[in-house]
């Protein structure tokens, strides 16, 4: 029977099942538990007896085996009990009305902005994990090294995907994506659809998009198939059946070959339709199959289920090498990243999609907490300091032989009542900011992304519980310890005992209050920096017209530009490829060194034409732009950036007349001055300019003080100009500063909470200043009587306080700054962090909270002696 | 007599606490029950019947041995009491005469 003595029974359970069992009964259920598992090991299978063991134990978990609560000669009399724990309870609350509304508004504020924020960070943190098989997809990205630098890029190339199938055993499937961004047209209605992605036919394999009609073994296979989203169809053929019709986009005609549902807004990247690969490769096929520095891609593959992805990352080495022949630039590694840790990792370059901000989710994680505290404490303080107030009611429960535990449970038991009604108010809460708060994260927020019903409820149920007991803990231990005999004392000194507590809790609450204030003010300082800065380049009053590469404006270019300038108020007009603030595109480039050898390399290219430069104020530092009377400039002149030549060491000067071998054959005309064309996360990347006739979108720079009519002037032109292009206009500074969204979403979202959490505490505050006047009545009374002043009798009641304020801000200032400058490292600029924000932090929480106490205080002072001494 | 009503796992207990003699403690009724009745005994069920039994002096137990394969732990032995063998007795005369009170002919032939 001994034979595997060492197996021992799940410890948890075990104490778990000693903890609850009634010890009259214990030892021999127990025994009876030992022998029964022994027994099961014996028949082999351990993991089965281990459960075995757990399940008979929770099925012992029952009345008659639980041991009673309380001494068994109270046992009879529990129920009428707690009928009376409960009534008292109730009428306390209810006589001070004030006390447990502040309390209840205070929890309820805290529990509503908590549950959205944490609502907010889960559907952040939920994202692409929908896909049936998140967890076997990964996204191949590259880190590319040329001779000058290491590019960290989320594309690929195009035959990689079909590589790593070969290749690997362990991936099953891949599919590569690409965004177009196209001219939709469809009888009267045109429009540009930015977020056109073409795709591999095995994107529904892969992918749990879901294909509402269509066949999506077929759908993307033939070339210009095209696959739209519901709410695409309904935007171009309304209630008509879309499927086997066609839509012009740019210049080709698609045939609709299925519907799909939109993409969920939890995906990192989301497109309003898709278009078969093949419609590009039918083309490119020499550029499929060989182009392995040709990164126009976002690659996914599917592994087998089972297989490990370190499998694969340690053949990559192998792989690279067997593969890719080096071409003056070589893969440093092939990363795989799972699908859905793309939406929070640092950016790489030429993502797909928005990112997130691990950062920001951490900033509001945080900010959810100390509201939740702040409430807490509220309930803490008020609890305690009106613990006199039930001294009689503790006393006589005493005397008349109540238990500690019994008094313990009554005081917790009264603060899940309050938390109880105060959750059901942040339910309502939440519904009515909720609206709100999704116009200020800039986010759906669906529910649809939460996980199932009950979950979410057992969550919060345990939340308020868990809230209810962490706000009544404290005021529990300190009631019960009243000792009876306190009560018939002439001094109440006692009691009062634990004040240090409460002047911790409060000083906390300042800390809090001043770090929300003073950090919500120094990343608003942070941004007006990245705002503000000289970029380079000239973004105010430039607006961008999508063009698509139409064909009449390239061929008229010149023509249309004049048109346009010949508006009053249009000072300049420049096609090019991209503009600044979008990805540029970069391309594989021979530049001559100083030795003479051409040196190989990937480099930003903007293609742009002769106004490029003075359209956005771009300043030359050597050489010259471009020209037309060269008319040579047009294919064979390569502007390049002021970076680019201090990488390959060499002086504006010597820069000139390098020989470039791109798509042409040229030479460097001119260096130009580093201007942000990305945002200030990053620092400014080399870059060249050359000309191209490919007109990708128009800016167009304008001046005077009457924008919206000269706009509208400009549409006017278009239009008879143009009149099939739509006038989707933008202005490049809204466009650039939209890089900063997350960054600007934080201090919108911030400073709104650091409201919130300074009313909350502020509601506290009033609490505590109502009760120490409360008892201070007879003291100020006689001290009027005995002739002090009225500021003199405010300045009583409130010197506490302002010490408290005044140390908090010793803490909080090095705390902000500490997390502040942690969070300026995301850019390359940095706002110098200004001491005198802590100051006007410092007096802000210092004046609500002055003016909070005030208001009580005041009146206090102004009473009139006679009535409050009179009481007795 | 009604006052004595006993369930039909109750009673089951006690016929195989009464089987058992001197030997019923937990893990033998259950084994006991389960291999004569052919169904499944959870040690939840049968442990707050035996409390129930004893609380109402149906049954009563005394502690026997420890033993090394029940961690050191004692068995609790159960035996009838007086009153339960006659609670026990009632019921099964009980049954005997409603039983032989069914006439013959309700019985369906077979």
């Amino acid at each position: 029977m001994n034979s595997i003595p060492h197996i021992q029974p799940p410890k948890f359970f075990l104490r778990f099942f000693r903890w609850f069992c009634d010890p009259a009964i214990m030892e021999d259920i127990e025994g009876d538990l030992t022998e029964m598992f022994a027994r099961d090991i014996d028949s082999g299978n351990i993991t089965k007896a281990k459960i075995q063991f757990s399940v008979r134990i929770l099925g012992l978990f029952r009345p008659g085996i639980i041991k009673k609560i309380g001494r068994p000669s109270l046992s009879n009399h529990s129920s009428p009990m707690f009928k009376n724990y409960f009534i008292t309870s109730v009428r306390s609350l209810v006589r001070s009305a004030g006390f447990s509304t502040i309390n209840i508004v205070g929890l309820a504020v805290g529990l509503a902005t908590f549950s959205l924020i944490a609502f907010y960070v889960y559907s952040e943190l939920s994202y692409d994990r929908y896909h049936v098989k998140a967890d076997r997809i990964f996204r191949i990205v590259e880190n590319l090294r040329t001779e000058n630098e290491e590019l960290f890029q989320s594309t690929s190339s195009p035959p990689m995907g079909p590589r790593f199938l070969k290749d690997f055993p362990e991936v099953e499937n891949y599919v590569r994506l690409q965004q177009w961004s196209l001219l939709a047209q469809r009888n009267d209605i045109s429009s540009y659809e930015p977020e056109t992605y073409i795709a591999d036919s095995t994107v529904f394999d892969i992918f749990s998009f879901n294909l509402v009609k269509g066949d999506k073994k077929t759908a993307l296979r033939e070339p210009f198939s095209i696959v739209l989203t519901e709410s695409m169809a309904k935007k171009y053929f309304g209630n008509e059946e879309p499927v086997g019709q066609t839509l012009k986009m740019d210049y080709d005609n698609y045939k609709v070959t299925g519907v799909m549902e939109d993409v969920p807004e939890n995906s990192h990247f989301r497109f309003s339709n898709l278009i078969s690969f093949s419609t590009w490769s039918r083309n490119n096929k020499d550029y499929e199959d060989r182009a392995w520095f040709w990164n126009g891609f976002h690659t996914y593959v599917l592994l087998h289920e089972g297989a490990s992805v370190e499998n694969v990352r340690s053949k990559m080495k192998d792989f690279i090498k067997r593969n890719v022949k080096e071409a003056g630039m070589y893969y440093e590694d092939l990363p795989l990243q799972p699908l859905s840790s793309i939406y929070m990792a640092a950016p790489r370059s030429w993502e797909n999609g928005t990112r997130g901000s691990m950062n920001n989710i951490y900033i509001l994680s945080i900010i959810a907490v100390f509201i939740l505290l702040i409430a807490c404490f509220n309930y803490i303080n008020l609890a305690t300091a009106r613990a006199s107030r039930r001294l009689k009611e503790v006393g006589l429960r005493k005397t008349l032989g109540a238990l500690r535990r019994m008094l313990i449970a009554q005081f917790l038991g009264e603060s899940l009542i309050i938390t109880i009604v105060a959750s059901i108010l942040a339910v309502g809460l939440v519904w009515i900011s909720l609206p709100y708060f999704r116009g200020l994260v800039e986010s759906q927020l669906s529910f649809s992304v939460l996980p199932n019903v009950w979950y979410v409820a057992g969550v919060m149920i345990g939340l308020v519980l868990f809230i209810g007991l962490l706000a009544g803990a404290y005021p529990a231990y300190i009631i019960s310890q009243f000792q009876p005999v306190q009560i018939f004392r002439s001094s109440t000194k006692g009691i009062f005992g634990h004040n240090g507590m409460r002047k911790v809790l409060v000083s906390i609450q300042f800390i809090i209050s001043i770090m929300l204030v003073a950090g919500t003010l120094l990343v608003y300082d942070q941004l007006d920096v990245v705002r503000n800065q000289d970029l380079g380049f000239t973004k105010k009053g430039v607006i961008v017209v999508p063009t698509n590469g139409d064909t009449a404006i390239v061929n008229y270019l010149d023509a249309v530009k004049n048109e346009l300038k010949r508006i009053p108020g249009v000072v300049q007009a420049s096609g090019s490829t991209s503009t600044p603030g979008q990805s540029a595109g970069n391309n594989y480039t021979e530049i001559e060194m100083t030795d003479g050898k051409m040196s190989p390399t990937n480099i930003n290219f903007i293609y742009a034409d002769h106004d490029f430069l003075s359209t956005y104020e771009i300043k030359l530092i050597a050489g010259r732009n471009f020209q037309r009377d060269v008319k040579s400039d047009d294919t064979t002149a390569y502007l390049i950036n002021e970076t680019a030549i201090k990488d390959f060491g060499w002086t504006p000067e010597q820069a000139l007349g390098k020989k470039v071998r791109g798509r042409q054959g040229g030479k460097i005309i001119g260096v130009m001055k580093d201007f942000n064309y990305r945002s200030l996360h990053t620092k400014v990347e080399p870059l060249m300019v050359a000309m191209t006739t490919y007109v990708g979108r128009m800016s167009i720079r304008l001046e005077g003080t009457d924008l919206p009519t000269t706009i509208a002037n400009v549409k006017t032109k278009w239009n008879e100009l143009i009149p099939y292009l739509p006038f989707d206009y933008s202005f490049v500074d809204v466009e650039f500063d939209r890089q900063y969204k997350a960054d600007q979403q934080l201090g919108k979202v911030a400073g709104v909470f650091t409201g919130l959490s300074m009313f909350i505490g502020c509601l506290g505050l009033l609490g505590l200043t109502a009760f120490v006047v409360e008892r201070r009545t007879k003291e100020i009374g006689i001290r009027k009587v005995l002739g002090a002043s009225i500021p003199s009798v405010v300045l009583l009641i409130t010197r506490e306080f302002i010490w408290l304020i005044v140390i908090a801000l010793a803490i909080a200032t090095p705390l902000t700054w500490y997390f502040i400058s942690r969070w300026e490292q995301n850019f390359i600029l940095q706002a110098v962090i200004n001491p005198l924000r802590f100051v006007m932090a410092g007096t802000v929480v210092f004046l609500i909270a002055w003016l909070t106490i005030s208001v009580l205080s005041i009146r206090a002072a102004n009473a009139n002696p006679t009535k409050s001494l009179r009481m007795e | 007599m009604n006052r004595h009503q006993l369930g039909e796992f109750e009673e089951i207990v006690m016929l195989t606490v009464g089987i058992l003699y001197k030997e019923a403690y937990g893990v033998a009724i259950i084994d006991e029950i389960e291999a004569r009745q052919n169904r499944k005994v959870s040690i939840g069920a049968l442990q707050t019947v035996l409390r129930r039994l004893e609380d109402k002096g149906y049954l009563t137990s005394e502690f026997g041995e420890a033993t090394n394969v029940r961690g050191g732990k004692r068995k609790r032995y159960f035996s009838l009491t007086s009153l339960g063998s006659r609670i026990l007795r009632e019921t099964q005369e009980q049954r005997v005469e409603m039983f032989n009170a069914i006439p013959r002919m309700a019985f369906p032939k077979s």
